[in-house]
């Protein structure tokens, strides 16, 4: 220690008193970690629904249609402006069409061993809006085949129910995907044969996917009807379970899936519980500061004469603020970087319970929670410095 | 250099006496190395004059300017710098730590800024006072004369251009005075610098360019 600092240490204490300091660190370690897990927990659940494997990204996506009661059959189009309109509103970060199939369509399998044909319709939508990862959502008239993406509902409905009524082997996904399908396609000018694959299973949209450019193309050569305006459209959204997106759907008589709704919930439920946790971190870290602001403004007070003394004698109240600060700052410090490695500790912990559950979180802790604890050093450091510049200037 | 310009102390205004003083009212000027006796019966401002020339008061009229600055108008920093490199000064009722050791008031003052003497020329001066002894006693346990004498020592270990002693000898007897004046005046000659002493009475301590009458 520099000479002037151990002649300081003598003269100006921290005369709090070991007690009531030991209890102002314990309460301001708690308000941290608070702080700090809330934060990461944050970060972990936007991790989970933002997934790129989509293997839980269903609250982030929802297929809207109109209402179907008796007063609206035949008439479940979505304007082109009600679309325009759903895309400008601040809960929705993006809006895809889903296109239905006018044309009538079957699918049969191509091997003897495995009998199997079914009339089908498709939808399509943009490859921004698909949730499996590493496919070429394309198709051109010389592809190879059209890659369809089925829901998962649909390969359950087939495993657990259609396999038994048919006499059919239950067939497993990678099977599936080995697996060339005969697309048959009919119109008033005949019908034609196309290959098809599937490419992935999803929840995100329940029914046949396939890519934009197949749909434009069959709609255009084989429509056997007029072709109607929008009837589902899929949206992007941060929050499903904003209160303005079910008023706006309520309002212009949309709907959407209520199981996915009710997904929302839950998560309307862990960011109440996470916003709690870190209201409550914020309260109690105001609570500890202010002890420890009440503590150093009383050891300063009680060495007054001392420091009235050494600021007669020529100590500057730099040399003095630097002396305190460095007296009072560093238990602020090993609090932080305690609460920080303690949540380090226990996001490992986390990833790997999470891990065996297959659900994917980081091991380490995010830079949101690093610029979190940064940022509550540089908030330590300005409350510090505040209280003992009121003191000494 | 020093410039008083019509000082009057805020609590020694309405006495007659202040018409009769040699600075309080008047245009006075401390050239530098200058040995200024300043000589008053007591109550008339010695030490209230000390202070003013040390920073430590600004209950007065008038300006006092050092290097053509108001000393009035220097920042909390800038007197502390001030009084680190430029003023050292003896105060009268001496202003030591009780509770630290001799040797601490003394390094106090020697380490505040870049040191300008070392600790063995610390020890020597010590020796040359005669209390070596009592260096690592705790001020509160030395008598008056000791405490009188590690104040000189604290105000000579910085750098300074002024020193300022407010009666700096009241409390030692003729052998330990004549010390401590030897070793002030050689500190003093080292940096070149002036002094201003404090005193009730006619003295002879150094050899006073300039008296002044309070």
């Amino acid at each position: 220690m520099r000479p002037l600092n151990s002649i300081l240490t003598k003269l100006i204490r921290n005369r709090a008193g070991k007690v009531k300091m030991v209890m102002a660190m314990v309460a301001l370690s708690a308000a941290l970690l608070l702080l700090l897990i809330s934060v990461q927990l944050q970060v972990n659940y936007h991790q989970l629904l933002n997934q790129s494997n989509g293997s839980d990204s269903i609250a982030d996506f929802l297929v809207i249609n109109k209402q179907l009661n008796n007063g609206s059959m035949s008439n479940t189009t979505i304007a082109d402006a009600q679309v325009k309109q759903l895309a400008q509103q601040p809960f929705v970060d993006a809006v895809g069409v889903l296109t239905p199939s006018h044309f009538k369509a079957s699918i049969e399998s191509k091997s003897s061993s495995f009998p199997f044909y079914t009339d089908i319709s498709f939808e399509s939508v943009g490859a921004d809006f698909i949730d499996i990862p590493g496919v070429k959502w394309a198709w051109q008239e010389q592809s190879e085949f059209i890659p369809i993406i089925v829901p998962n509902q649909f390969l359950d409905f087939y495993n657990f129910q259609f396999s038994f009524s048919q006499n059919l082997p239950q067939l497993s996904t990678n099977i599936l995907k080995m697996l060339v399908f005969k697309v048959n396609i009919y119109s008033p000018k005949g019908a034609i044969s196309l290959n098809g694959k599937i490419v992935g299973f999803s929840d995100r949209i329940a029914a046949l996917l396939v890519p934009e450019e197949f749909m434009q193309w069959g709609n255009k050569v084989f429509a056997n009807q007029e072709m109607t305006g929008i009837s589902r459209v899929i949206i992007k959204t941060k929050d499903p379970s904003n209160p303005a997106l079910s008023t706006f759907l309520k309002r212009n008589q949309l709907t959407t899936e209520t199981q996915k709704m009710r997904f929302s919930k839950y998560r309307k439920l862990v960011d109440t519980i996470v916003a709690i946790a870190g209201i409550t971190g914020i309260v109690l870290l105001a609570f500890a500061l202010l002890i420890f602001m009440l503590m150093l403004e009383v050891s300063i007070a009680q060495a007054k004469p001392e420091i009235v003394l050494l600021v007669s004698l020529g100590a500057s109240p730099k040399q003095l603020s630097r002396f305190l600060m460095r007296q009072f700052l560093p238990p602020h410090l090993i609090a932080i970087g305690a609460s920080l490695l303690v949540v380090g500790i226990l996001q490992k912990i986390l990833q790997q319970v999470l891990n065996n559950q297959q659900m994917k979180v980081s091991a380490w802790l995010s830079p949101y929670t690093f610029a979190i604890a940064l940022g509550l050093v540089g908030v330590v450091w300005w409350v510090n410095k505040k209280g003992i510049q009121r003191q000494l200037y | 250099m020093f410039q008083l310009q019509n000082i009057i102390p805020h609590t020694l205004k309405d006495r007659p006496s202040i018409g009769h003083s040699d600075i309080w009212g008047k245009m006075v000027q401390l050239n530098p190395s200058e040995c200024i006796k300043i000589t008053a019966p007591s109550g008339t401002g010695k030490t209230t004059l000390i202070h003013f020339l040390y920073g430590l008061r600004k209950d007065y009229t008038g300006s006092i300017l050092y290097q053509q600055q108001p000393l009035s108008h220097l920042s909390g920093e800038a007197i502390a710098v001030w009084r680190q490199q430029e003023c050292s000064i003896v105060f009268q009722d001496l202003r030591l730590f009780p509770q630290l050791t001799a040797r601490e008031n003394i390094e106090l003052n020697r380490v505040l800024q870049n040191p300008y003497c070392l600790p063995a020329a610390v020890e020597e001066m010590a020796d040359e006072l005669g209390i070596s002894h009592i260096m690592h006693q705790p001020v509160f346990q030395c008598s008056y004369g000791e405490q009188q004498r590690i104040a000189i020592i604290r105000a000579l270990v910085q750098p300074f251009h002024w020193l300022l002693m407010d009666e700096p000898f009241s409390n030692l007897d003729q052998a330990n005075t004549s010390k401590a004046i030897a070793l002030i005046e050689r500190e003093c000659k080292k940096r070149n610098a002036g002094m201003l002493v404090t005193n009730l009475d006619d003295d002879c301590f150094f050899n006073y360019t300039s008296t002044y009458h309070l």
